[in-house]
């Protein structure tokens, strides 16, 4: 391993700096040999590299030789033999700076701010920043969404906007804080997570049920958290491991399809008792998504997809579907005239998202000038947020925040296919997958594409604890992106 | 460039697919990235978000408004309904609707609640109102019309919500106005009234429905869904409009004098059908007058007003009981004056006078012979007079005064099928007279609509059968020939006024057409004149006034149970002769009393309702010697004279004295002071009280003697009689009086007894 990385530092010492072998050499070292016959010599030459678990020592190594290479004399120096055209902004700064203040520059405010997004084990800025402004954009969004409903409900029209606002500070301390770890610390711990995951999908069974659902556990007063946002944060880390660790035989049933089967449906089952219909078809497709980037055969996923509609036809066949039957039953028919009364209510939260959706227009009624806000549109700060944003800004403004979404999720997986590991690498897009399957199915839901299940979005809906929890997974991606090889500009 | 294009997107593919045999994790991703951006957000997002947001946009914006904005209707205050005086005959007062917001209800428990104390309060069913609480809307109408005390009830509930659920609205009081009619069963045809919702379904209320609506105000605020004002302002107010009023060219006293002795000949004459009456103003066509009657209450109008027909309804079994109702309501609605067609019969005779007159086949040496009956054509049946012997030679006024059927068959040929139809059409028979009154039919006329007669029609037509119009065209083209030939457009508003009073619109008289020329109408006048004093109309007849009249008896076609024909007895006229002002149809259908004659049925009531209207329309009377002597005067005032002084005195005026008591001084008189004393009459003067006091006198029966019996008989027994309805000549049978007879009565009282012509003269039957 020590040679590995002698050579490692080495290479980027002498000449690795030309832009093409920054983005080829670590994918090659990371290239599955299962189709040696296909793949070139040089990953025949990488064979061994990444078999074992990635190890801090190594990386320590590593780290320390990137300090070394970060000090901003030799950067000069570097950047002046071989970086001409690479980024030229950054590096003449931190040159000018670096040569007149000399020592000082380390304590130096600027030097800090430089290091925080520094190239290599610095933050990923656009990605950071995609955060911060769908953060605030969102929380604004959710407090203009839930101003009336608060006032009338809880007396206060800051109720919602006051408890977010608290949560995403500490969600963003979290973010940042996590970004200092090595995400690599998750790699040990994904049986752990998943026991806890589990475990907290069982208690939240005896919890007591919010409008006829067990979702929520609750502790004390104040926090509540949906026990399913563990478990889909705990399905990922443990297939980006899994995945990681037998990468050659993920092609096979055995590796490829059987461990996702054997978390799932547990997850399905104690999902199906909540009920939770919507996290179900997260954390399939999640799942499905995660076993396709890893590389499990395509015929699988036509087989599941037969299994899913068995399944599906079987419950139904068994009346078991209830809940989601009664939600289902309003799909597409919210803006139907003549609905019986109960169908009135059951279309009614749809009904009233496309009332917003339509009211807005092209520029939307104006920031806080939404109508379908004052209690028409149910719990507007929660699953139905983004109607109140296409209300208030109209249609223009929900495809800025639709931009805001693919520009996040873009960023990250392009972070995370620079990861230093495949772990990371599979970790990385897992959780942008996540983010962008709840985005769409929210809007889809929104639009009244597909049934009311309750998925909320992201950075918009209220929940102090999801929020957070959010915020944590984008700290791993920040941690991921600190060890990828991106330009972090 | 588009070979670039093509070549760059060439070097992407193949970039992507490179990628797969270099890293497929990466490769999977980009496609997964692929398909999510492309597919999901780009089309599925974005098209389903545009879809609702453009193309459905003005759709679901306006749905969205209207449950976000909480729109309140104010009702506009209808219109009043004034008679050509400013007497009111209909007005709206404000009442009070209560509305339920169902949407706002929150447990069963206040939709028990509101239900329960809005039953009792409104005498409501509870599980009808606590259906209405259901649902998510946000106006349910509980009850419409709520009279004050209700309402001031359902306030204090108001009150009582508020302080057990908080401010949610969940029932609210809505000004609203009920219709009133002051005069109840009056002019029930022409007025008409109102729905439930306030619109207009009969007469004038609903052929002016859109000027008396006015238009409904409206408050529009933004409402939250709990029905709170919303913290950001949007109030939108237009204020109602009231209705418009209108002025009817119906005069209150005229109506009520019409209604009064078409209800007498109803009753009289045993009409079965209903009776109508219209006067019209000659020169103008304004009607003074419409009644039909048995009219109905304009208050309550679903009620059937003639309770043996309610009886009736009551006998059938439930199945047929509710058809039956609907019936007996269309019925009693039907406004008969412009509903319903008849034969006209012999008061055509006066339209077929002026055709001849016109066409200059009938002069003043014209001549008709009546053997009884006439064969209008060869090989036709013969058609009998109703004068079996036969009226012998006669010029055109006996011709009319007899109104011998013959004669104007005779006169019908002169003319031809042509010129009758021409005539028939220049008169306003072949089209609606278009009076301001909804339900107008068309006449009925022979053949296919182009006039084309039989000659048996021609025959038949001559003197009014077998054809049918409305009583509103009959009495329009009387009137016209009373106008100098000008044929009038009929009206009933005079005028629509704003709710200050101004007007908006006035209604001018319209001219149709000159039919024919005043110098044929003298000719006809003329006879009518002379029918009116002397000839069939005779009962027709009014004191003071130049009549000028035609009867009618028109056989229906349509037979009684015992199979005799039933007739309707009409009578039209105007007066006075030589300058005509108002023009009356009166028109009883199928009388089953004792007579069915024009003459005897509809004469009188014409020659009654004409001798109280003229006079209040201020037209001049003109006396005749013979007149004047029938005419009653006034007593004067004798008490406290010396009983020899007005002894002289009442002698020296051509009265009657006889003196009761041993004083010297009058203490009492009958007749009173002031009061009426028929010429030739006696007045008792009282000298002391014990003869006043003792004083007794019975009422003899005055009926079924002629005038001069009536007279002796009443002298004999020291009382008055006032005659009514006898002619300038004295002739004809009383039949009623008003004080009835074995009735006591102190000496010198004044009876009135009316006379008839005698009942089996001679009508226009066939």
């Amino acid at each position: 391993m020590a040679e590995q990385s002698k050579s490692h530092s080495s290479r980027r010492k002498s000449s690795a700096y030309s832009n093409d072998e920054r983005h080829t050499s670590p994918q090659n070292r990371r290239t599955p040999e299962r189709k040696s016959s296909g793949t070139t010599t040089r990953t025949s030459r990488n064979t061994s590299t990444r078999t074992s678990a990635p190890r801090r020592t190594s990386e320590r190594t590593r780290t320390t030789d990137r300090y070394r290479n970060e000090n901003p004399a030799s950067e000069t120096l570097r950047t002046t033999a071989t970086r001409n055209s690479s980024s030229p902004r950054k590096t003449t700064t931190v040159k000018g700076k670096a040569t007149v203040k000399g020592k000082k520059r380390k304590n130096s405010l600027i030097y800090k701010v430089t290091k925080f997004f520094s190239i290599r084990d610095g933050l990923d800025r656009p990605f950071f920043l995609l955060v911060i402004v769908l953060l605030i954009v969102g929380i604004t969004m959710m407090f203009s969404a839930s101003y009336a409903f608060a006032y009338y409900n809880a007396g206060d029209s800051f109720y919602y906007l006051v408890r977010q606002a608290g949560f995403a500070v500490v969600g963003v301390i979290l973010m940042i804080g996590i970004s200092y770890f090595d995400y690599r610390y998750l790699y040990k711990l994904d049986k752990a997570i998943l026991l806890v995951a589990f475990l907290l999908l069982v208690i939240v069974l005896f919890m007591p049920a919010r409008n006829g659902v067990t979702r929520w556990i609750e502790i004390g007063s104040l926090f509540s958290f949906q026990a399913s946002e563990v478990m889909k944060f705990a399905i990922i880390l443990f297939y980006a491991k899994y995945s990681y660790e037998h990468f050659e035989k993920m092609g096979t049933f055995k590796y490829g399809v059987l461990p996702a089967l054997i978390v799932a449906l547990p997850t399905v089952f104690l999902l199906y008792l909540e009920p939770h219909y919507s996290c179900i078809v997260i954390i399939v497709m999640l799942l499905v998504v995660m076993m396709f980037i890893a590389g499990v055969k395509i015929r699988w996923f036509v087989a599941g997809g037969g299994g899913i509609v068995a399944v599906f036809l079987a419950l139904k066949i068994f009346d078991k579907l209830q809940y989601a039957q009664e939600r289902l039953d309003g799909w597409g028919l919210a803006l139907e005239e003549n609905l019986s009364t109960d169908m009135q209510w059951k279309v009614w939260q749809t009904m009233n998202s496309l009332y917003a959706i339509g009211s807005g227009g092209m520029t939307g009624l104006g920031i806080g000038q939404s109508r379908e806000k004052y209690l028409y549109l149910p719990e507007p700060q929660n699953d139905f947020v983004f109607a109140i944003v296409v209300e208030e800004l109209g249609l223009i403004g929900g495809v800025v925040v639709m931009l805001l979404f693919i520009g996040l999720i873009v960023r990250g997986i392009m972070i995370s296919l620079e990861a230093h590991d495949r772990f990371g690498m599979l970790l990385g897009v897992g959780l942008m997958s996540q983010i962008g399957i709840q985005v769409l199915i929210n809007i889809l839901v929104v639009t009244d594409t597909l049934p009311n299940t309750g998925i909320s979005l992201p950075f918009f809906s209220y929940g102090g604890t999801s929020l957070v929890m959010l915020l944590a997974q984008m700290g791993i991606v920040l941690s991921i992106s600190r060890n990828a090889n991106i330009e972090k500009t | 460039m588009f070979q670039a294009i093509s070549k760059g997107i060439r070097k992407f593919i193949q970039k992507i697919l490179q990628s797969r045999n270099e890293n497929l994790i990466a490769f999977r991703t980009k496609i997964f990235m692929g398909i999510l951006i492309i597919v999901g957000f780009g089309v599925a997002a974005f098209g389903r978000l545009a879809y609702f947001n453009i193309a459905r946009g003005e759709e679901l914006r306006k749905r969205a408004y209207s449950l976000q904005l909480n729109d309140t209707t104010v009702s506009a205050k209808r219109g009043t309904i004034y008679d050509t005086n400013g007497n009111t005959l209909a007005q709206s007062a404000t009442v009070w609707q209560i509305v339920l917001t169902p949407n706002n209800f929150e447990t069963d428990e206040q939709r028990v609640f509101v239900s329960q104390r809005l039953a009792e309060i409104l005498n409501l069913d509870q599980n009808e109102i606590f259906q209405k609480t259901q649902g998510k809307t946000y106006y349910a109408i509980v009850k419409r019309k709520v009279e004050t005390k209700e309402k001031d009830k359902v306030l204090e509930l108001c009150n009582e919500i508020e302080e057990k659920y908080g401010s949610i609205t969940l029932v609210s009081i809505i000004e609203d106005y009920k219709r009133y009619y002051p005069y109840g069963n009056f002019a029930s045809a022409v007025i008409g009234f109102t729905g439930s919702d306030g619109a207009g379904l009969e007469g004038i209320e609903y052929q002016y429905d859109s000027y008396l609506t006015g238009v409904s105000g409206r408050i529009i605020t933004a409402r939250n869904a709990r029905g709170v004002e919303m913290p950001f302002k949007y109030e939108q107010k237009a204020d109602a409009q009231d209705g418009n009023n209108l002025v009817l060219t119906i005069d209150e006293k005229i109506q009520h004098t019409m209604e009064k002795y078409l209800k007498q000949g109803i009753a009289e004459n045993k009409v079965a059908n209903r009776a109508v009456a219209i006067m019209m103003e000659v020169e103008t066509g304004a009607i003074l007058g419409w009644a039909v009657e048995d009219g109905y209450d304009l208050n309550d109008p679903f009620t059937i007003a003639d309770p043996t027909v309610q009886a009736e309804i009551d006998k059938l079994p439930e199945t047929q009981k509710e058809k039956a109702e609907s019936e007996a309501l269309s019925k009693q609605w039907r406004n008969k004056a412009v509903a319903d067609t008849y034969y006209p019969g012999s008061v055509w005779k006066v339209i077929t006078s002026c055709m001849g007159w016109s066409e200059g086949t009938i002069t003043d040496q014209s001549t008709y012979t009546c053997s009884g009956s006439y064969v209008p054509f060869e090989g036709a049946r013969a058609i009998g007079c109703h004068k079996e012997s036969g009226h012998g030679l006669q010029n055109f006024n006996q011709a009319l005064c007899n109104s011998c059927n013959p004669a104007f068959m005779q006169i019908g040929q002169a003319i031809g099928a042509e010129k009758f139809w021409e005539y028939y059409q220049a008169f306003g028979f072949s089209e609606k007279t278009g009076i301001d009154l909804p339900g107008e039919q068309s006449d009925i006329f022979f053949g296919d609509g182009t006039g084309a007669m039989q000659p048996i029609d021609l025959a038949v037509a001559s003197f009014g059968q077998n054809f049918a119009i409305t009583p509103i065209q009959m009495v329009t083209a009387i009137s016209a020939v009373g106008n100098e030939g000008k044929l009038m457009q009929p009206y009933i508003v005079k005028e629509i006024t704003d709710t200050d009073g101004n007007v908006v619109e006035s209604r001018k008289p319209v001219v149709k057409r000159h039919v024919v020329s005043k110098e044929v109408t003298q000719k006809v006048i003329a006879a009518m004149e002379e029918n009116s004093k002397t000839g069939s109309a005779k009962n027709s007849y009014v004191a003071g006034y130049r009549v000028a009249g035609k009867t009618g008896t028109s056989e229906k076609k349509v037979y009684n149970a015992d199979g005799s024909q039933q007739y309707i007895a009409s009578f039209c006229g105007f007066a006075p002769a030589n300058d005509p002002k108002v023009c009356m149809l009166v028109y009883f259908d199928t009388p089953l009393g004792d007579s069915y004659y024009g003459s005897s049925v509809a004469a009188p009531v014409f020659a009654n309702i004409m001798g109280e209207v003229l006079p209040y329309l201020n037209i001049e009377t003109e006396y005749t010697k013979e007149e004047i002597a029938l005419m009653d005067t006034t007593a004067d005032n004798y008490i406290g004279a010396n009983v020899s002084e007005a002894k002289n005195r009442i002698t020296a005026g051509g009265f009657n004295v006889i003196v009761k008591g041993d004083g010297d001084k009058v203490i009492s008189q009958i007749p009173t002071a002031k009061s009426r004393l028929p010429q030739n009459g006696t007045v008792v003067l009282y000298t002391d009280e014990e003869s006043m006091n003792n004083d007794v006198v019975e009422v003899p029966d005055l009926t079924k003697l002629t005038v001069a019996e009536v007279n002796a008989k009443a002298s004999y027994n020291d009382l008055n009689v006032s005659i009514v309805g006898s002619n300038a000549q004295g002739e004809g049978i009383s039949y009623s009086q008003d004080i009835k007879a074995g009735s006591k009565v102190k000496s010198g009282t004044v009876i009135s007894v009316n006379f008839e012509q005698d009942s089996n003269y001679g009508s226009g039957v066939m």
